[in-house]
């Protein structure tokens, strides 16, 4: 297989021809030179929205809504949702549940001994959890997020 | 008995390991963002949508055991509304970092021994009340990743594993944690009197089988075996089993996962392949995978190996089978450099007119960069200065949009060569396009 093999070395050296060279990177020797910019003692990490969204990666996840019932809260069709499973859900909090076998996108009521999923939106109405009814909270939304096509 | 056998009486620490391991591992991922499969039966399907190789725990309580061929089980599955998916890889690998991350809060020294295993260190934590310790590792994982583990915890890490299955299969221990530690002697030997010795961490079925001529078929009876005779009979990894068994740590924690000396990638097509181009666009696109694993461990090639193989179960059909290594002139992590030896290997190997049914290529010769020897002879084809860059554009174009987005032509388009995975969950967590979606109408 004589086209695979390593070319065999007859041990003398050949200098190649238009061979490539090695070139340094220009930061591999330093060279002061000028005065050090004014500004470097108050350098910031860019701002980076991962840090904004995410407080918890290990724990989040993200759903994409479909459905106009949580406008009122500012939850559109097409956005992702920022959903968060170390935050302990309470009362109030808007979470994704599985009910029924689906998912869903509720603000939580729970008080008075009353469980309910409360949809942001007159035209929807709210999804009171009968006794022996199963409800998962999957988890607490914490924000949100979209891109748009430009 | 006691544990003291490893102190020495010098108040050396005893070790204490947990083992922490998923139940129903890749079934639970399934389910986890899938609503309509609470309390249903789920099987995930191996490569090509074979065998079962996983089982939620309804399909366990069905008497449907590990391995079976789907085909074979078709009646059951309708009877009992099973629901079959082909292996998600992306999902479970991300799910299965995600808990060792979370574990990795609880103990400094970890290792990850499977997908869904890992050993922690617990030693020095003698404060600890291990029990509660243990719950709170469920509770997090349980929360925070919505997957129920088991842990077991003990002075080995044979008796953790141990423990771990005791309390998996709720012979000791309560809410999916069980301690050896604080078990009573009297009670541990009664427990492992009662677990066949096949359970014991490394003990195969082969092993068993010698054991069970020699009268021993229970973990306590191999705990209280002579040594000695093991050794000679089996070797000095069954002999330290029995150590492990009476307490005495012998087997470490790996930490660190040793670098690994080949990497490959190698798959059954979903219907048999006849054409040379079509067998370039898999060797190519298994080059692509490898050549990405390697870059992730920052190490070099030395030498690529290319096999080609038709179908060895149907010995009615013409059979051909061929493999073929090759040095490479200078050690690369350039899936264009790979490629193009990948491609002149297989043309090598190729023979027409056979019904190929596998292919697979392996990186061999691995070595840490910048420990490589570069070839004064061989010719600098590919810059390897812009190669680094252009690589590295490439695995994070990849990595962002999803695998195969950029790659080489020679990986083609169509790839009708692929395995079959009828039933594949959307890559939930490592894909913008399967993400789940969430009504709210």
């Amino acid at each position: 297989m004589p086209e695979l093999a390593a070319p065999a070395g007859a041990g003398v050296f050949v200098p190649l021809l238009g061979a490539a060279r090695l070139e340094l990177p220009l930061g591999a020797v330093k060279v002061s030179a000028g005065f050090p910019s004014p500004a470097a003692d108050y350098e910031d990490r860019r701002l980076d929205i991962n840090e904004y969204l995410v407080r918890n990666p290990v724990s989040t996840f993200f759903f994409a809504v479909e459905g106009d019932s949580m406008e009122g809260a500012e939850i559109f069709d097409g956005d992702i949702l920022v959903v968060d499973r170390s935050v302990r859900p309470r009362h109030g909090h808007i979470v994704v549940a599985f009910v029924n076998g689906e998912r869903l996108v509720k603000r939580l009521f729970r008080r008075a001994g009353r469980v309910a999923l409360v949809a942001e939106n007159p035209n929807y109405p709210t999804l009171d959890i009968q006794e022996g009814q199963e409800l998962e909270v999957w988890g607490v939304v914490v924000g949100k997020f979209k891109r748009f096509g430009a | 008995m006691s544990w003291s056998e490893n102190s020495s009486g010098l108040g050396r620490d005893v070790p204490v390991f947990a083992l922490v391991d998923c139940n129903n591992f890749y079934a639970s991922c399934e389910r986890l963002f899938n609503p309509k499969l609470k309390d249903r039966p789920v099987v995930v399907l191996s490569n090509n949508d074979g065998c079962v190789v996983a089982r939620s725990a309804e399909v366990k309580a069905l008497g449907i055991p590990m391995g079976v061929p789907w085909f074979k089980i078709q009646q059951e599955a309708k009877r009992y509304g099973i629901v079959a998916f082909s292996s998600n890889y992306a999902l479970y690998a991300d799910m299965s970092n995600r808990v060792v991350e979370v574990l990795s809060q609880f103990s400094p020294n970890i290792e990850v021994y499977s997908i869904d295993e890992s050993f922690l260190e617990l030693s020095g934590f003698e404060w600890l009340c291990y029990q509660s310790y243990g719950a709170e590792i469920r509770q997090r994982v349980a929360d925070w990743l919505g997957l129920a583990v088991c842990v077991g915890i003990g002075p080995t890490k044979t008796l953790a594993k141990l423990a771990n299955h005791s309390a998996k299969k709720n012979l000791a221990g309560h809410g999916g944690v069980c301690d050896f530690l604080t078990m009573r002697p009297d009670e541990l030997t009664a427990l492992l009197a009662g677990i066949p010795v096949c359970e014991v961490w490394g003990i195969g079925r082969k092993i068993t089988a010698h054991l069970e001529e020699m009268g021993i078929t229970t973990a306590l009876q191999l705990r209280e075996a002579d040594a000695e005779t093991i050794r000679t009979r089996f070797s000095v990894v069954v002999e330290r089993t029995v150590r492990e068994l009476r307490g005495t740590s012998c087997l470490e924690l790996e930490e660190v996962v040793p670098d690994k000396q080949q990497i490959m990638c190698s798959r059954s097509f979903g219907a048999l392949v006849y054409e040379r181009a079509e067998l370039e666009e898999a060797v190519a696109s298994y080059i692509a995978r490898v050549a990405q694993k390697l870059r992730a461990q920052d190490a070099l090639a030395g030498a690529l190996q290319v096999y080609i193989r038709t179908n060895v179960f149907k010995p009615e059909v013409p059979q051909y089978q061929k493999a073929l290594t090759a040095p490479l002139p200078e050690a690369t992590s350039d899936t264009r450099i790979l490629t193009g030896w990948a491609l002149r290997i297989l043309k090598r190997i190729y023979r027409p007119g056979y019904g190929y049914h596998k292919a697979g290529v392996m990186l061999l010769g691995i070595t840490p960069k910048g420990l490589q020897q570069f070839s004064l002879f061989a010719p600098s084809g590919v810059a390897s200065a812009g190669s680094e860059k252009l690589m590295e554009a490439l695995d994070g174009i990849n990595q962002r949009y999803g695998r195969g987005t950029l790659r080489l032509a020679a990986e083609g388009v169509e790839k009708g060569w692929q395995m079959r995975r009828g039933n594949l969950s959307p890559r939930y967590t490592t894909d913008w396009a399967g993400l789940p979606i969430v009504s709210a109408s």
